[in-house]
């Protein structure tokens, strides 16, 4: 990746904050507070933070499913209003269409009219994207037909098929177990490598973000604030038992407590 | 073999003693004749045309009225599902008309629609809505709100989102109110031809009660009972080819 491109800024929270009313006398709740984040193009950086201190949330108003009530959320330099393409959501519980095979999934959104002629051949394409998440042998298979790795592999070639820049995952591994977890680690970093896209990640395991990262952005609870950026420069693949690692995950582990 | 035998058996030697009770002169043929009776008057009215009459008429009502229902109620329900201020102002005026029994409305259909077709469909129409309403917006509501989010993030318009999410989303459950609905169509002709129609087999029943043919009257039960259970099956079969997808659980 060049230079040129890995500094031009994709995400940006300025100041960003999120207060929802109270309703029926209750006080109003405060979920992000003065954010600032930034995500160049090509990058891979994580949030990470104890549950319930607004990574979800904070991911959502990238996406577009909510507005700051203070503050500005950019992307590309302009301010985010509402879902779109460019942007692509991957859940923590796949939400594939479940009355959709496997390669329809991936093909529903090259079939919407906002993406007609986005490319030649909508099967050649499907046919591509199931590849590049070695999904190939299950193209007519229903989502409830696919383990739960599957389901996330599935789900990912979907937000990929209409050619986001920017993938946002919503700790999309939590749900599975530790090997297929490890696994799907690496898969991620290898699709990440494919596509060159953008990744903004979002998840409570620390080894995992510092694994995956370029970028960590460790998060304190209630209202949710930026604690601390964790810059990451080491080569890929890395390793857990590699001792700059382990000091990583330490430091940051100490931080979360 | 054992399993078969223990199916079968109850209702065969119910059979069989009513034939004899019957038969015997313990009880009066006119109030119940011998079910080889009833078939016996079966077989003739197939032969003589008059069952296809007079289950054509019925059928047409009902069909007529039962796919006024599902479009009906396909629409209200997911449009008070999707859409806050329709389900406000509809809500009530479902929840008051559900209760009243169709059958009490037939004598106002009959003033507004005549004697004919018109208003048995209109109460099949009416009656036979509710299940799919309630159903459908059921349906549309538990439909995985992320469903929604991720189709509008790969750039689906409103429109898109209705006909590829809530619909198919939803068809499970609209198709259990489509099977109630069917149900309650059946009952619903069964009972207005009785009260006000001059063919059907409703009017084929009661009029053969009131001529005394009590055979006439066991044959036409039978021919309601087979077509409530032929079409369910079909249901179920139609199931299986419209949601190869959905596992119950």
């Amino acid at each position: 990746m060049d230079a040129a491109a890995s500094t031009r800024s994709l995400v940006r929270f300025e100041g960003a904050g999120l207060t929802f009313p109270g309703t029926s006398g209750r006080e109003p709740v405060g979920v992000l507070k003065n954010i600032k984040l930034e995500v160049n193009a090509g990058e891979f950086v994580s949030i990470v933070g104890p549950s319930g201190c607004g990574k979800s949330t904070l991911l959502a108003l990238v996406a577009g499913y909510l507005a700051p009530s203070a503050g500005r959320v950019l992307f590309d330099g302009r301010p985010i209003n509402g879902p779109g393409r460019e942007r692509m959501m991957v859940f923590q519980q796949p939400a594939l269409f479940p009355w959709l095979t496997a390669a329809e999934n991936v093909g529903y959104g090259l079939k919407l009219r906002a993406n007609r002629g986005a490319c030649t051949s909508v099967d050649e394409r499907v046919a591509v994207l199931l590849d590049l998440v070695q999904l190939t042998g299950f193209a007519r298979h229903y989502p409830s037909e696919l383990s739960g790795g599957m389901r996330q592999r599935l789900e990912i070639a979907r937000a990929l098929a209409v050619n986001p820049q920017l993938l946002l995952m919503d700790e999309p591994l939590a749900a599975l177990d530790a090997l297929t977890r490890r696994t799907m680690q690496r898969e991620v970093l290898r699709i990440w490598a494919a596509t060159q896209k953008t990744i903004l990640f979002v998840t409570h395991d620390i080894d995992e973000a510092v694994i995956l990262s370029d970028r960590i952005y460790a998060m304190a609870p209630r209202p949710s604030t930026v604690r601390e950026v964790v810059e990451i420069a080491l080569p890929r693949p890395r390793h857990r038992d590699d001792p700059e690692i382990t000091r990583l995950s330490r430091h940051l582990s100490s931080l979360l407590e | 073999m054992s399993r078969f035998f223990y199916r079968y058996i109850s209702p065969l030697a119910l059979m069989l003693i009513w034939e004899l009770a019957s038969r015997s002169g313990l009880v009066n043929a006119l109030i119940l004749p011998p079910p080889s009776g009833a078939l016996a008057d079966l077989v003739k009215l197939v032969l003589d045309g008059e069952l296809l009459k007079a289950l054509w008429a019925s059928l047409y009502r009902i069909l007529c009225g039962f796919t006024l229902a599902v479009v009906i109620g396909i629409v209200l329900g997911a449009v008070m599902a999707r859409i806050r201020l329709l389900d406000l102002l509809l809500d009530p005026l479902v929840q008051l008309l559900r209760p009243i029994s169709p059958l009490a409305i037939f004598p106002l259909a009959i003033l507004w629609f005549g004697i004919g077709d018109a208003s048995k469909i209109f109460i099949i129409a009416l009656g036979a809505s509710f299940p799919v309403i309630l159903n459908t917006y059921a349906g549309v509501r538990c439909i995985d709100p992320n469903l929604f989010r991720a189709s509008q993030s790969l750039g689906a318009t409103s429109t898109e989102i209705f006909t590829s999410i809530v619909l198919p989303g939803s068809l499970p459950h609209i198709f259990t109110g489509i099977r109630l609905a069917w149900g309650i169509s059946l009952v619903i002709i069964i009972a207005a031809e009785m009260v006000g129609a001059s063919n059907g087999i409703g009017y084929m029943v009661l009029e053969a009660q009131q001529t005394f043919r009590t055979e006439r009257v066991f044959a036409g039960i039978i021919v309601i009972g087979l077509l409530g259970f032929l079409t369910d099956l079909g249901f179920h079969w139609l199931r299986g080819v419209l949601l190869p997808w959905y596992r119950e659980t």
